[in-house]
């Protein structure tokens, strides 16, 4: 009874911060002239309305269901990983300059790629989580600053080391590389069941392994773990690895499965997207998947929308920044102890009823 | 003498809670009125009230004989109010003038007329003796020099009422003498000084009068020379006592924990240690008497693993140690209820099943595999067990421990400490904030736990708790253990004035 009442209200900011964000964005569709309604059903017919758009939605969210999941264990542990697109882009750099260079291909070629990709990112990570620990260096400056460092290095890649002739880019991987499609007639690859198991295997070792707990815990509060006997550092360090590690495969997966190669502009804006997606899903590894998917289906479907309808696709860009917006306002709102003792004058007669029964 | 300040019937309650009930108190003019009182008589929220941080529940506050209302710190400040906290509010990296002149209401407009200004410090500075260097930084001057900077600062601002907030706390010796000459000029030139302090012979030395609080009432106010350090601890302390309900035991045999010179941050008075030694036998409780911050906090620490000691030896069932980790003492058989339940003990986020098994959460009992699948059934079969034995009223055992009153998170840590079957339990001010209740339920625990052959080492700054439960009594004092003392039937003055000091 205490757990449905808490996930509710798990579920209550999101869903009423989605809901404002929608009525928003229709009241703005209103103002310039469109139908909101319209413009709405031609987004959701965009993202959902075909198998093959559902299709392609999915693929969408491969990327940022694995930088969220990467900003969502690492907040578990109660640090701050801001370098979620520098690890995911130096896990799908590694993995393209592995391949590339050794000419690896097929099945050995997708599993040294995504074994690379991920050990990249896993010491990506692992860099922000060292400073920390050993000189009390800020993990989000240093993470971030991680990213430029990550970016330029792939861009020194694609426009000097590995260049494709003329154009700024990488050639791209062989052919036999590439992940096939889960469903033929569906655009989404084996990446976006290799994002669902990542984020499955989060789920079971953060809710139902000891180390798990003990790592929760660690994030809920150091000093206490530390007075229990937690290495509190151990646990920051590795959940920076880790955390790194899953954007690392990210990167990997991606490239294999939808990018193919590195290009100018590639991975930009996953990582802070990630630690947005993560907080909306309220740090829990499942629904931090789904609110990814709801965010790639917000981006497939401005696209229709723009055309069928002319409203611009910055419209959907506005819904999604209002989404981030309002969510972390309500987190922070249900924080505040008026909020609390609100919630206890509604609650409080429900509770105590309870307690007799 | 005329009277600057009178507080009428002033109480503050929190919640339920009354941190000051009917406090009257007055200070006059040239005059330094010591607050004396343990930890939680009441003095700091007085304190607070006055200069405005919280507003009383009842009563009023008369200044120069005119009813006034402090809403703020600046309107205490405007009414000429100034506060030298315990802890020093300057910014370390500006200077000493900078300092002095922050929030000044000379200074209109966007610049400051330095000169103007630093003249004015410095006639003041000369005329009450407080040597300062105007344009040092404060990280750069030392802790004398930084409380000079701001009294300087309060009197500067105006005051005409100094709040010293245990003033001596950080000084040497010699600075000490240096504040009291300061503190003497300033009474001369008609300013008044509240003193708030616990160390007899400066109280003694310096006061005009002592108001003795104790649990937020005002007991009584005496003149400085009718009394002496023997009166003002009893007061202080208020001892009519009973004797303990509970029997009192000797034990014997091998130690569960034995400590050898053990030295901590020596140089320091109020969180180090210089060289305690001390003996706990299954079965006993030894109690640790002493006013707060008397370094009680690295005593628990370094026995429950959390700091390492920097000299002397510490043996745990009679092997030395010399891994200090907690994990390592947990491993060991000692358990620990911390000082602060909530930033030290309990996950308060987490529910009260979960912070029942933060401890064990790997062991086959609650889980498969050394850790890789958790019995969540079991989980909760060992919370609602607990829930029960130990009388944590709550809703439900997935409630988050956060959401649990004072005495019932104590619950929960007690429980999870001593069901691990510890050999040493350490706790520290185990019913702090607890009412009677839920205190007298801590202490039937704990002395369960002494009968089944638990060794306890108690840390309490309750006087009352430390007499009530101890087979021995240890005081400490600035770091030391000022003496040893038998349980039963105590020789209390004698313990008070070794808390003292003396």
């Amino acid at each position: 009874m205490e757990k449905l009442r808490k996930s509710l209200t798990g579920f209550v900011v999101p869903l009423l911060s989605i809901l404002l964000a929608f009525v928003i964005g229709a009241i703005i569709m209103a103002a310039m002239g469109s139908n909101p309604a319209t413009a709405l059903g031609a987004l959701f017919q965009g993202a959902f309305g075909t198998a093959a758009s559902v299709g392609t939605t999915l693929n969408k969210a491969v990327p940022l269901i694995f930088t969220s999941l990467c900003a969502c264990f690492a907040y578990k542990c109660g640090v701050f990983n801001l370098g979620g697109e520098g690890q995911f882009l130096f896990g799908a750099t590694a993995a393209f300059c592995t391949v590339h260079c050794l000419g690896l291909t097929g099945f050995p070629g997708m599993l040294a790629a995504m074994l690379v990709g991920t050990l990249a990112g896993g010491v990506w990570g692992m860099i922000p989580g060292i400073l920390k620990i050993t000189r009390g260096l800020n993990e989000m400056i240093i993470s971030i600053m991680l990213n430029y460092v990550a970016t330029l290095f792939m861009g020194v890649i694609y426009t000097n080391w590995i260049r494709d002739v003329t154009v700024p880019q990488t050639p791209s991987i062989d052919g036999s590389l590439k992940l096939s499609r889960v469903i033929p007639s569906m655009r989404f690859t084996w990446a976006f069941v290799i994002a669902l198991l990542v984020g499955v295997l989060l789920y079971y070792f953060l809710y139902w392994t000891a180390p798990g707990f003990k790592l929760r815990a660690v994030g809920l509060n150091m000093t206490a773990s530390r007075f229990d006997g937690f290495p509190v550092n151990r646990y920051i360090l590795i959940s920076f690895i880790v955390s790194g590690a899953i954007a690392g495969l990210g990167g990997a997966s991606d490239l294999l499965g939808t990018q193919y190669r590195l290009i100018n502009g590639y991975g930009a804006g996953y990582g802070f997207d990630g630690v947005a997606m993560a907080l909306i899903g309220q740090l829990h590894p499942l629904a931090t998947i789904v609110v990814a998917i709801f965010f790639a289906a917000l981006r497939v479907g401005s696209t229709s929308m723009q055309v069928a309808t002319g409203v611009p696709t910055s419209v959907s860009d506005i819904i999604q920044a209002l989404v981030i917006v309002f969510s972390v306002a309500g987190m922070a709102l249900t924080k505040l102890p008026e909020f609390e003792a609100f919630r206890l004058r509604v609650f409080q007669k429900k509770g105590k009823e309870g307690q007799k029964a | 003498m005329e009277e600057l300040l009178r507080m009428e019937h002033i109480s503050k309650r929190f919640g339920s809670f009354y941190a000051n009930r009917d406090v009257c108190l007055t200070v006059n003019r040239g005059e330094v009125l010591t607050l004396l009182g343990e930890n939680g008589a009441g003095k700091s929220t007085l304190m607070n009230i006055l200069i405005g941080l919280y507003q009383p529940t009842e009563g009023k506050i008369f200044l120069n004989g005119q009813e006034v209302r402090i809403d703020s710190p600046s309107q205490a400040v405007k009414l000429g109010i100034g506060m030298v906290h315990q802890h020093f509010m300057l910014v370390e990296a500006m200077t000493v003038f900078e300092n002095i002149i922050l929030g000044d209401k000379n200074s209109k407009g966007l610049f400051v007329d330095r000169e103007a200004r630093k003249s004015e410090i410095l006639a003041l500075s000369q005329r009450y003796g407080l040597d300062v260097e105007l344009d040092k930084l404060i990280t750069d001057i030392s802790v004398g020099a930084q409380q000079r900077v701001e009294i300087l600062k309060a009197l500067y601002h105006g005051a005409d009422l100094l709040i010293l907030d245990e003033p001596s706390a950080a000084l040497t010796d010699i600075e000490v003498e240096g504040l009291f000459a300061i503190m003497h000029k300033l009474v001369d030139e008609g300013k008044s000084i509240i003193f708030i302090s616990h160390k007899m012979r400066e109280v003694l030395h310096i006061s005009d009068r002592i108001t003795i609080l104790r649990a937020g009432e005002v007991v009584t106010t005496v003149p400085c020379e009718e009394t002496d350090g023997q009166k003002l601890a009893n007061l202080m302390i208020g001892r009519e006592l009973s004797g303990s309900q509970y029997e009192k035991k000797e034990a014997r045999g091998e130690t569960v924990l034995k400590m050898e010179g053990v030295k901590y941050h020596e140089g320091s008075k109020h969180n180090g240690l210089a060289g305690v030694s001390m003996e706990i036998r299954p079965g006993e409780i030894v109690g640790i008497a002493g006013v707060d911050g008397n370094g009680q906090t690295q005593l628990a620490q370094i026995v429950t693993g959390v700091i390492a000691p920097e000299a002397g030896s510490l043996f745990l069932k009679e092997r030395s140690v010399s891994l200090y980790d907690p994990s390592a003492f947990i491993e060991e058989g000692v358990s620990h209820v911390p000082e602060d339940r909530n930033l030290q003990g309990l996950i308060g986020d987490m529910s009260i099943a979960d912070n029942l098994v933060l401890k064990s959460i790997g062991s086959d009992a609650f889980s498969l595999g050394k850790g890789l699948l958790l019995k969540k059934r079991a989980i909760n079969a060992h919370a609602e067990k607990m829930v029960e034995k130990y009388d944590v009223r709550c809703t439900s055992t997935g409630q988050e421990v956060r959401s649990l009153s004072g005495g019932n998170q104590q619950k929960v840590i007690l429980a999870r400490e001593l069901e691990s079957q510890p050999k040493l339990l350490v706790a520290v001010h185990p019913t702090r904030g607890l009412d009677i209740g839920a205190t007298r339920f801590v202490h039937d625990q704990m002395i369960d736990a002494r009968e089944r052959g638990v060794g306890i080492l108690l840390i309490s700054a309750d006087f009352d708790e430390v007499l009530e439960m101890s087979d021995r009594i240890l005081v400490m004092f600035e770091g030391q253990i000022m003496g040893e003392f038998s349980g039963k039937n105590p020789p209390i003055e004698e313990i008070s004035l070794a808390m003292t000091g003396k």
